[in-house]
């Protein structure tokens, strides 16, 4: 009986308490400080360009080898009459979210710090219907630093 | 011979139709609400949210529900009797439908006001046993076998104490009739002047219902759903349309009897607005006692059930008949009835305390044991 009464007040207890329940689509946790998602590049905001040159850096050093990457004369270059320094630009990049590992490898080896891993809610909610589209492209790799939604990193 | 409707003046026939047209809409509903209410509830006791997806707050979660339950396939086992498996559901409910005939709503508001409502509701509401047995056995399997078999030892065991913490009451008021048992309650309601018979219709109640703690003749993890093993569709829909009606019937007639019903702590003399706040704040208050428990507490074992039942309520509620016998007849003063219903409910804490605390006896050997024994 006196079992019955106190399992009666642990739950009276309980109830009286908030649910420990989130919501998760539509209401998010806040993302560890060190979260990283997958591989995405930068935006340079200065000159208005990718940071990326298309070294092949990135794709030679990446063990699963879910990167693609093509490089281009850089139309903007001080010699063409524009503004940049970079004499070459990235032209097209694919990077495969399905095969990537996550390794941050390519984040090691980028001798202009280009690119980087994601650490936004947006870069773990990629549920697809299609594997082929979580192929990113040159945009889609692009958009979110450009639109400046990226967090400050910590530094490593 | 012509009723009287709501002030209209009604052939017999036609006014049966419109009050049982009534009550089953308002069964639909408020089970559907129940339903509602219970999952909410019972997140809250687990901290959860319940259901939100469906509608504003998941207001429409149990319609959802329903919808699909009738729009499941009515399935049969091969080997199942026909007849008694299709039945079985509408024994189950037709009695507890019946329960809803003496439920007093408001003062005059009954579908009837019956001399031997209390009598009517006991005879009437113990008949789904026999539905619960015609469930386990027609679904020809052993799960539902074992499952209506143990609903109907429970369903006759909690059947007694119920009936004579009932009693006990009627004795008090001296009538069977609702109306005036809520009527007698005056200014001190029977859960005062007996709290040893309402605790004993609380725990029986929650016996006839099969909710948990006293839910084995459906307990999941031992006899997988018991008699609705292999019901599915609108057939089970219907077990469930019982069992949330028979918790709404003994709920609203436990505030009546013991609670004071729409009268008490206010006086009779009340608009049916005040009626209506109180009653079903009573009534809420004993369905939400009842999901408390069943949040609260494990599910007991067969023999505990049955013994809690045969050596301790039944016991004690037929003292406590005793007892109000003899303050009827001796005509000694009500407070009596006050210090021995407390001093009945203390040895019955006491006891429940006392089996509790006694180390586990070994199960008895079986016959192939003691020879090795011997």
């Amino acid at each position: 009986m006196r079992g019955i009464a106190k399992s009666m007040l642990t739950t009276l207890s309980a109830f009286t308490r908030r649910p420990v329940t989130r919501e998760y689509p539509e209401r998010h946790r806040p993302i560890p400080e060190r979260d990283r998602a997958f591989p995405i590049l930068l935006w340079d905001q200065g000159i208005d360009e990718p940071f990326c040159t298309g070294c092949h850096a990135c794709e030679r050093a990446c063990p699963v080898e879910c990167m693609t990457v093509l490089m281009k004369d850089n139309p903007r270059h001080t010699s063409q009459g524009g503004n940049s320094s970079r004499r070459k630009i990235i032209d097209k990049f694919w990077i495969d979210y399905g095969r990537c590992m996550r390794c941050n490898i390519c984040v090691e080896v980028c001798n202009f710090d280009a690119i980087a891993m994601n650490n936004t809610w947006q870069g773990h909610e990629l549920s697809v219907y299609d594997r082929s589209d979580l192929v990113m492209d040159l945009p889609q790799l692009l958009s979110q630093h450009r639109q400046g939604n990226l967090k400050e990193w910590v530094a490593e | 011979m012509n009723y009287d409707l709501f002030g209209l003046e009604l052939n017999v026939w036609v006014d049966a139709l419109i009050r049982v047209l009534l009550i089953v809409g308002f069964m639909t509903v408020s089970v559907m609400g129940l339903i509602y209410i219970e999952r909410k509830i019972l997140a809250r006791f687990q901290r959860r949210l319940g259901p939100t997806r469906t509608g504003p707050m998941g207001l429409l979660q149990s319609l959802a529900d329903a919808l699909k339950l009738i729009g499941k396939e009515d399935l049969r086992p091969k080997s199942a009797d026909p007849w008694t498996f299709e039945f079985a559901p509408y024994v189950v409910f037709i009695p507890v439908f019946l329960g809803f005939v003496i439920v007093p709503f408001l003062f005059g508001w009954q579908v009837r006001v019956i001399e031997l409502g209390l009598l009517y509701f006991v005879a009437t509401s113990s008949v789904n046993i026999v539905g619960w047995v015609m469930a386990g056995w027609g679904s020809d399997n052993r799960y539902a076998m074992i499952g209506g078999m143990r609903a109907a030892a429970q369903g006759i065991s909690y059947e007694l104490p119920l009936v004579l913490a009932l009693l006990a009451v009627a004795m008090i008021a001296s009538s069977l009739n609702l109306q005036e048992i809520v009527s007698a309650q005056g200014r001190v309601p029977f859960v005062v002047w007996q709290p040893l018979a309402f605790f004993i219709f609380f725990v029986a109640a929650l016996a006839e219902m099969n909710r948990p703690p006293f839910d084995i003749p459906i307990g999941e993890s031992e006899v997988v759903g018991g008699p609705f093993v292999e019901y599915s569709g609108f057939r089970w829909s219907v077990f469930f349309l019982a069992e949330y009606a028979a918790l709404f019937i003994l709920s609203a007639i436990g505030a009546a009897v013991f609670l004071g019903g729409w009268a008490w702590p206010l006086g009779e003399e009340l608009g049916r607005g005040w009626q209506l706040i109180l009653m079903s704040a009573k009534t809420g208050m004993l369905i939400f006692l009842v999901f408390w428990v069943r949040a609260s507490v494990p599910r007991l074992r067969i023999d505990q059930l049955m013994g809690y039942s045969w050596k301790v309520l039944l016991p004690l509620a037929l003292a406590q008949v005793l007892v109000n016998g003899a303050v009827l007849v001796y005509d000694w003063p009500k407070q009596v009835l006050l210090v021995t219903g407390v001093m009945g409910l203390l040895a019955l804490f006491w006891v429940t305390e006392r089996a509790v605390r006694q180390p586990r006896t070994r199960p008895a050997m079986t016959i192939a044991q003691s020879e090795a024994a011997s």
